[in-house]
C-alpha cells in the first residue's frame, strides 16, 4: 500500500482555513478486481475483461504493458496465459453502487461515476479533524463492505485530489495540504492537466512549454490569446486552483448504452435491432429521471477502423422509443454508410431537460405512445427490464447472449 | 478458466442467522457441494425482487455463483468457472 502525506508533520491533514476537503476515491482495476475477489484461483494472476478491447485489466497485466482500449488480439500476443473474461455489467455497477454508500455514509456530497468518486468533507472539521485519518477511515470501510480495495487522494479541489490518488494507486492513500498545490504540480508533464489534448499540448510543447509550472508561468493573458477562453482555464488549472463543486447531479449530461459485439456484426437486421434494443435500454433510463432528451448521438466502430460518430438535435425534445429510434435510425445511415461489419455500437441522449414542458399538441399526438412506455415500464419495474422484449429488438433473440437482465451489453452502461 | 452458465435451480442448505445469509452446502443433480469459502457477495435487483449473489468454493475447488431470490425465496446456480 503506498501511504503518503506531502507534509508530514502532525496536523497536515487538519483544519486549513476556507479551504475545501475533496477526497477522490478511485476503484483500483475496478472489473479485474471483481473477477479476482470472485474467483481466488485468479489472485496473483493477469486477469483482462472485455470483448473486442480491454475493458480493464488487473495490475499483473498492466505490468506486461497492457491497458484498457488494448485489443484483445494484441492482449493475447503479449500476455499469452492471461485469463480472458468477458464480464459482466450489473454485477460491476452492484460492486460500485456498494462502494459509493460507503463514501455516502461518510461525506455530505459525493459525485459519483462508474468506478470513482468526488466526496466533499468541507464542514467535517468536528467530525474528522485528520483528513489523513478520514481517507484511511474510507478505505478501510470499503474494503470491509466490498473486499475492492480503492485508491484516495485527498486535496483542496477535484483536480488536486485526482492527480494525487492516480500517483498511489493501487491500494493507496495521498494527501496534498492546503497551499502545497503548485508545489504539487511542480515538474509534472503538461499531459497532467485536465483539457489538455494532444494538439494542445503540441502547440504548447512548441512554445517549450514542457511542464505545469512552465504553463502557470506563461500568465492567463497569454494564454488566452494563444487559446481563446480555454487558456484561462488552463492557466487555473496549471496555478493549482479548481473551483468545480462536488454534488450530486439531479439531471446527468449524457446516459449512454453501447455493446461491443463477440464477433463483428455485419446484418443490417440484427444491426438495427441491437441500435433499437439500446434506445429502448436509455430511454427507459430518462424516462425513470423524468427527463426528456434533446440530442441524441449514435457511434459505430466498424471492424479494424476508428469510431464514428453522427450527433442530431431532435425536433422536440423526447423519452419516447419510437422517437428515439427513428432518430437514430437516421443518424445510424450517416455513421454507417459502407454496411461494414460493425464490432462496436452505441447511442447517447444528452441535452436533457426535465418532462412536463412540452407544447401540448405534440403531447396529444404522442398520447398512445407515452400511454404505451408507462405501461411497459411499470411492468419492467416489477419484474425486470428483460421480461419484455420489444419487437424491433426481436432480431436479438437469434443468437445474441441474453440473461435476466434482457439482452447482454458488453460494455457497463454510463448516466454521467 | 472455463465458465459454463448452468442457471438450474439448486437445494441449497443456509444459515440466515444475524440478518446475513450463507450458503453452507447445495445439492446439484445427484451432487452435493459442501462450500468451503463463500469468496464474494452482493445485491441487484430484477424489477422489485432482491436478489443476492454469492460467489463460492467448493470441495473440488470449482467456482460457482449462487444466487437467492428473494422475493419467491428460490437458489439457483448461475455459472461455474473451471480451470480450463
Amino acid at each position: 500500500m503506498a501511504s503518503e502525506r506531502m507534509d508530514a508533520s502532525a496536523g497536515a491533514g487538519s483544519t486549513h482555513a476556507g479551504a475545501r476537503r475533496i477526497v477522490h476515491a478511485d476503484i483500483d482495476a475496478f472489473f479485474a478486481s471483481v473477477e479476482q475477489l470472485k474467483d481466488p484461483r485468479l489472485r496473483g494472476r493477469p486477469v483482462i475483461v472485455g470483448t473486442g478491447v480491454i475493458a480493464s485489466c488487473s495490475y499483473e497485466a498492466r505490468r506486461r504493458g497492457l491497458r484498457a482500449g488494448t485489443a484483445l488480439r494484441e492482449a493475447r500476443r503479449l500476455c499469452p496465459d492471461a485469463v480472458f473474461i468477458a464480464g459482466h455489467a450489473p454485477t460491476y455497477r452492484a460492486f460500485a453502487d456498494r462502494v459509493f454508500a460507503v463514501c455516502r455514509d461518510l461525506a455530505p456530497a459525493v459525485d459519483a461515476y462508474l468506478d470513482d468518486a468526488y466526496l466533499d468533507l468541507t464542514g467535517t472539521e468536528r467530525l474528522y479533524p485528520d483528513l489523513f485519518a478520514c481517507g484511511q477511515l474510507l478505505r478501510a470501510r470499503v474494503r470491509a463492505a466490498t473486499g475492492l480495495t480503492i485508491t484516495a487522494g485527498i486535496a483542496s479541489n477535484r483536480m488536486i485530489a485526482r492527480l494525487a490518488s492516480r500517483g498511489a494507486k493501487p491500494d493507496g492513500l495521498a494527501l496534498v495540504p492546503p497551499g502545497e498545490e503548485n508545489a504539487f504540480l511542480r515538474g509534472r508533464p503538461l499531459a497532467d492537466l485536465p483539457g489538455i489534448g494532444p494538439r494542445t499540448a503540441e502547440l504548447l510543447q512548441s512554445l517549450g512549454l514542457e511542464t505545469i509550472a512552465d504553463v502557470a508561468t506563461m500568465g492567463a493573458d497569454a494564454l488566452a490569446r494563444l487559446l481563446g477562453a480555454p487558456g484561462r482555464l488552463l492557466h487555473e488549472r496549471a496555478s493549482g486552483r479548481d473551483t468545480r463543486p462536488v454534488s450530486p447531479r439531479e439531471i446527468p449530461r449524457s446516459i449512454a448504452r453501447e455493446t461491443s459485439f463477440d464477433t463483428p456484426a455485419a446484418d443490417p437486421a440484427l444491426i438495427d435491432a441491437m441500435l433499437a434494443y439500446l434506445i429502448e435500454r436509455a430511454a427507459r433510463a430518462a424516462r425513470r429521471l423524468g427527463l426528456l432528451a434533446r440530442t441524441i448521438a449514435v457511434h459505430v466502430e466498424p471492424d479494424g477502423e476508428r469510431r464514428v460518430e453522427a450527433r442530431s438535435t431532435l425536433a422536440a425534445p423526447s423519452a419516447l422509443d419510437g422517437v428515439l429510434v427513428a432518430a437514430a435510425r437516421a443518424l445510424l445511415a450517416r455513421a454507417h454508410p459502407r454496411r461494414l461489419a460493425l464490432r462496436r455500437v452505441g447511442i447517447e441522449l444528452a441535452g436533457f431537460l426535465a418532462a412536463g414542458g412540452e407544447q401540448l399538441d405534440l403531447l396529444v399526438a404522442r398520447e398512445r405512445e407515452a400511454a404505451l412506455a408507462g405501461g411497459v415500464d411499470r411492468v419492467r419495474e416489477r419484474y425486470g427490464h428483460g421480461a419484455l422484449i420489444a419487437g424491433r429488438a426481436l432480431a436479438l433473440l437469434d443468437g445474441h447472449a441474453r440473461d435476466r437482465y434482457g439482452f447482454v451489453l458488453r460494455t457497463p452502461s454510463l448516466t454521467k | 478458466m472455463l465458465i459454463e452458465r448452468l442457471d438450474e435451480p439448486v437445494k441449497v442448505r443456509a444459515d440466515f442467522q444475524g440478518g446475513a445469509i450463507r450458503p453452507l452446502l447445495f445439492r446439484r443433480g445427484a451432487t452435493s457441494h459442501r462450500v468451503v469459502t463463500v469468496n464474494a457477495r452482493w445485491e441487484d435487483r430484477e424489477g422489485q425482487q432482491k436478489i443476492h449473489y454469492f460467489s463460492v468454493s467448493v470441495g473440488s475447488g470449482d467456482v460457482y455463483q449462487l444466487r437467492f431470490q428473494a422475493g419467491d425465496l428460490l437458489w439457483f446456480a448461475d455459472s461455474v468457472m473451471m480451470e480450463a
